[in-house]
């Protein structure tokens, strides 16, 4: 039994095809064929992590098992009662596995967790987000059966886009008509096709091709140098061609699947500032901790009157958001100081937003303006990806 | 007060903008509300006119405009 | 629909059918051209050395003498083989198979696409000392020059005897955990290494996958090509003297090398020393005391080389080239350790009759012999150049090989060669 890491192989592509002439045949003609679905999903789910990383498996199951159970507890005691404590209780045993991993490697000198698997942050953030749905009362109808194919939808499992569980279902229970359905495939093909140029030759030319050279050049130079300037950029758009070539077949094969999985990315490197740049790059993941992490804590500060000032609740709440991502990216500290940055970069942005503002007229807007505006979120962006990158860790301490 | 004045009061305290002659202006895309708006709105609803609204019923496509934002208030009155 | 949905994947259809098509005819797509050759000769790429299908087009030419070796290859000063050979228009150009990292393992893989054109013709092969480390080639270095190609050509070659078990085993070892090995070629490499045979879907399998990769290698392998090192060898051509003469010649090495090891008093050449030992000159200063080239698995891969070259019935000059004697003292660099390899080299090769040898090992103090501290460089290519012209010229002696799998053995691997005579005594 070979593994394989999905979308990265031919062969891969070329089974994906073949499962899919079912459903697609049977999708023009109206029809959903949920077992089968299911049946794919297996095999694809096995493809991954079977074989030799069948100790993978065995943690996707555990933990799947592990987090419908604590779901469907906590759905049948919000039924009853509805106290806070629980639903911190809750929410925290959800994210427990995920810390467990996240920490091992910190305390057992990068020794990986047994529990660990591909893509665990990805469902942690579907699981969580599924408890605190059914805390606010908007998920009614929770179905642990049906949360259990949410949770190991395959085509996401890996890496995301992360998906809501409303949005899901609304798309599972319903097969598309004829003519939207052929749109999604259109729309999926050429995804794959745009995917191909991403991933396997722009990502390839800039993180295979170019990454190692300039890399190369910026240790030889030590310190600062042209060499780390181009470390800067090629990784920056070998991050972006690498993750948004990896959505693109995602999103193209739940396209496939009738289910229209969220986009990840929007042309992020045209933002003109960083809230936009946040509302274009890794979408699913900023808008989950925007939705969830966010406007939750802002909700509780602003309701419990912790800070006099709303501004100063926004200000606080963007650096403890980021400061979580960053966390959630991993426990070193250049994905740490990369969430520092991005929440004090917000900070700074909606200051000067706000400054702007209060002094209509006082700064031109013009097509000059504007692009000025993109340069310098670009490069700004660009820089915490150096850091993003830990390059500056093998630069400077090792 | 009706409803609509309310809304459109808590709107205009929020945004420093009469939004009342825009009522299908992208309030999100002209970067008059975000999400710390957002939740000073849901807030203000809450004290205002009583309405319980969680985040999660937030979907920002459902809130975008200010005709949008008064009628689904109206729906959870 | 039958329309849009034509409209919609036909493209694909048609695209998946021409490529396929292509990828997988029985066809050669042959488009490698003199000019490919003569740009692969010195280009020391990896690609070359992962494919086939250039190496195959220029040995299979007398011209183009295949020379195995590692890193003194991109040493392009006015003496080096490809340098002087095009200068004085000899009757043979090297076509250079190794480059920084290639090892005994890496050119018995790459020899398994060509044994071909191999076949009773003349190479040369020079051997670094410093491969025969403690754990011999390192999986990173090998991967950079190892394919598919290589695994599946030698699968095809294989008979099941003791070397091609040894070979199957330590391929599965240093490749493992690198991604983009084919786990069908891993499951055939794991049944040569237990001594089984491949079934018949097994074969039809390598042989459609090689299809599918000699295509690619076809159509891709001189893709990265550049004349980067040509561009070095013909700035190198106007050092040397029109007129073929030793003691021209020797004048000019002494011009040349005299101006470019100024900097130093090692005889290193000043741009390697200024950017790579200048800075830390006094942490080098007794750093390589312990190190051992007598204790290696490169032994055991270096036979798979010899096992190679004498089923092929190649006529190999072998080269032992010495150590900047200068800096194997400040870096104290064991005298001893360095003999003891000797005899043990010269000895697996002269026991199997492999008697071609050129043993530069005590030239390490000859006046700009080495243009670094490993590397060849003028006088030292000078005096390889004359051994390998006359090697060319005369006739092929037609060694009988008497091959002796022991050297497989870790025995052989980590003798001591103190303990050299006892061993032959016994075996």
């Amino acid at each position: 039994m070979p593994s394989l890491t999905p979308y990265e192989n031919p062969a891969y592509f070329i089974m994906l095809a073949v499962a899919f002439i079912p459903i697609v045949i049977g999708m023009l003609w109206g029809k959903r064929f949920h077992w089968y679905e299911i049946l794919v999903s297996l095999f694809f789910i096995l493809l991954t992590f079977g074989g030799p990383k069948f100790e993978q498996g065995i943690a996707l199951i555990g933990y799947l098992v592990y987090e419908v159970i604590l779901v469907s507890l906590y759905n049948l005691y919000r039924k009853k009662k509805n106290d806070t404590w629980v639903f911190i209780i809750a929410v925290l045993l959800a994210i427990a596995p995920l810390v467990v991993v996240k920490l091992t490697p910190l305390l057992q000198t990068g020794a990986a967790s047994i529990i660990g698997f591909l893509g665990i942050s990805y469902l942690t953030f579907k699981a969580v987000q599924t408890v605190m749905e059914i805390r606010d009362g908007v998920l009614k109808d929770f179905n642990p059966w049906f949360f259990l194919q949410f949770m190991a939808f395959f085509p996401t499992i890996s890496s995301g886009p992360i998906d809501r569980y409303r949005r899901f279902k609304k798309d599972y229970d319903t097969v598309p008509d004829r003519e939207k359905y052929l749109g999604m495939l259109e729309k999926g093909l050429h995804y794959i096709f745009l995917g191909f140029v991403y991933k396997f030759m722009l990502s390839y030319f800039f993180g295979t091709y170019l990454y190692p050279k300039v890399q190369h050049i910026a240790l030889q130079s030590h310190g600062l140098s042209w060499g780390l300037l181009g470390v800067m950029y090629v990784y920056s758009f070998y991050l972006f061609f690498d993750f948004a070539g990896y959505s693109l077949f995602a999103v193209a094969t739940s396209y496939f699947m009738g289910i229209e999985t969220p986009m990840n990315f929007n042309q992020p490197f045209k933002s003109r500032n960083i809230k936009e740049f946040w509302n274009r790059w890794h979408m699913t993941l900023s808008f989950w901790f925007r939705d969830y992490v966010y406007m939750r804590l802002v909700f509780f500060f602003m309701k419990h009157k912790t800070f006099k000032n709303p501004k100063t609740t926004a200000n606080i709440t963007y650096i403890l958001n980021m400061l979580l991502m960053g966390f959630w990216h991993g426990e070193t500290w250049y994905y740490i100081l990369y969430g520092l940055i991005h929440g004090v970069a917000l900070v700074v942005n909606d200051w000067w937003l706000g400054f702007k503002k209060k002094n209509p007229g006082r700064f031109p807007h013009n097509k000059f303006t504007e692009y000025f505006a993109i340069f310098i979120t670009f490069n700004f962006v660009c820089f915490t990806f150096l850091v993003f990158s830990g390059f500056l860790d093998k630069l400077f301490f090792h | 007060m009706d409803t609509k004045e309310t809304v459109l009061n808590i709107l205009a305290d929020l945004t420093g903008n009469d939004v009342s002659g825009s009522m299908d202006e992208n309030l999100f895309d002209s970067g008059l509300l975000d999400s710390m708006g957002t939740v000073q709105l849901l807030l203000q609803l809450q004290t205002e006119l009583g309405i319980e609204a969680p985040v999660s019923e937030f979907e920002r496509s459902e809130w975008d405009t200010p005709n949008k934002i008064i009628a689904k208030v109206e729906e959870l009155q | 629909m039958g329309k849009k949905l034509w409209m919609i994947f036909g493209p694909l259809v048609v695209a998946a059918v021409v490529l396929i098509g292509l990828l997988f005819s029985p066809f050669k797509i042959n488009r490698i051209n003199s000019i490919i050759e003569k740009q692969a000769a010195t280009s020391l790429s990896p690609n070359i050395l992962k494919g086939d299908s250039v190496k195959k087009a220029a040995l299979s030419k007398k011209y183009y003498v295949p020379f195995f070796g590692s890193s003194e290859f991109s040493r392009f000063d006015l003496t080096h083989p490809s340098v002087i050979s095009e200068k004085y228009d000899w009757n043979f150009r090297p076509f250079l198979m190794g480059a920084a990292g290639t090892q005994s393992l890496t050119h018995f893989f790459q020899m398994q696409g060509v044994n071909k054109q191999l076949k009773n013709k003349k190479a040369v092969f020079v051997i670094s000392p410093q491969w025969f480390v403690k754990n011999g080639a390192d999986p990173q270095a090998f991967s950079f020059y190892f394919s598919q190609l290589q695994a599946v050509n030698f699968l095809q070659n294989q008979t099941g005897n003791e070397s091609d078990r040894y070979a199957a085993r330590r391929l599965l070892k240093i490749s493992r955990g690198t991604e983009g090995t084919n786990s069908e070629v891993t499951g055939a490499l794991q049944k040569v290494s237990q001594g089984k045979k491949l079934s018949g879907t097994e074969k039809t399998y390598l042989k459609y996958y090689k299809r599918l990769l000699s295509h690619e290698d076809q159509l891709f392998s001189d893709f990265s090509l550049k004349g980067g090192n040509e561009d070095k060898v013909n700035k190198q051509l106007k050092n040397l003297p029109d007129n073929e003469s030793d003691s021209l010649i020797r004048q000019a090495i002494t011009k040349q090398a005299k101006q470019q090891t100024s900097s130093n008093n090692f005889g290193i050449k000043n741009s390697f020393y200024n950017q790579r030992l200048k800075k830390r000159i006094k942490s080098f200063k007794g750093m390589e005391k312990n190190f051992n080239y007598t204790k290696s698995p490169e032994f055991s891969d270096f036979q798979l080389v010899l096992n190679q070259f004498a089923k092929d019935n190649t006529d190999v000059l072998f080269i032992i080239p010495p150590v900047n004697e200068k800096w194997a003292k400040y870096v104290g660099l064991s005298e001893n350790m360095l003999n003891g390899f000797n005899k043990k080299i010269n000895y697996q090769l002269k026991s199997q009759g492999f008697n071609n040898i050129v043993d530069l090992s005590k030239d390490g103090s000859k006046r700009y012999f080495m243009q670094d501290t490993i590397h060849l460089g003028w006088n030292g290519w000078f005096a390889v150049d004359q051994k390998i012209k006359s090697f060319i010229d005369e006739d092929s002696k037609n060694e009988t090989h008497q091959l002796n799998d022991k050297f497989y053995d870790t025995t052989w691997q980590k003798l001591d060669p103190r303990d050299l005579n006892t061993y032959i005594k016994d075996n």
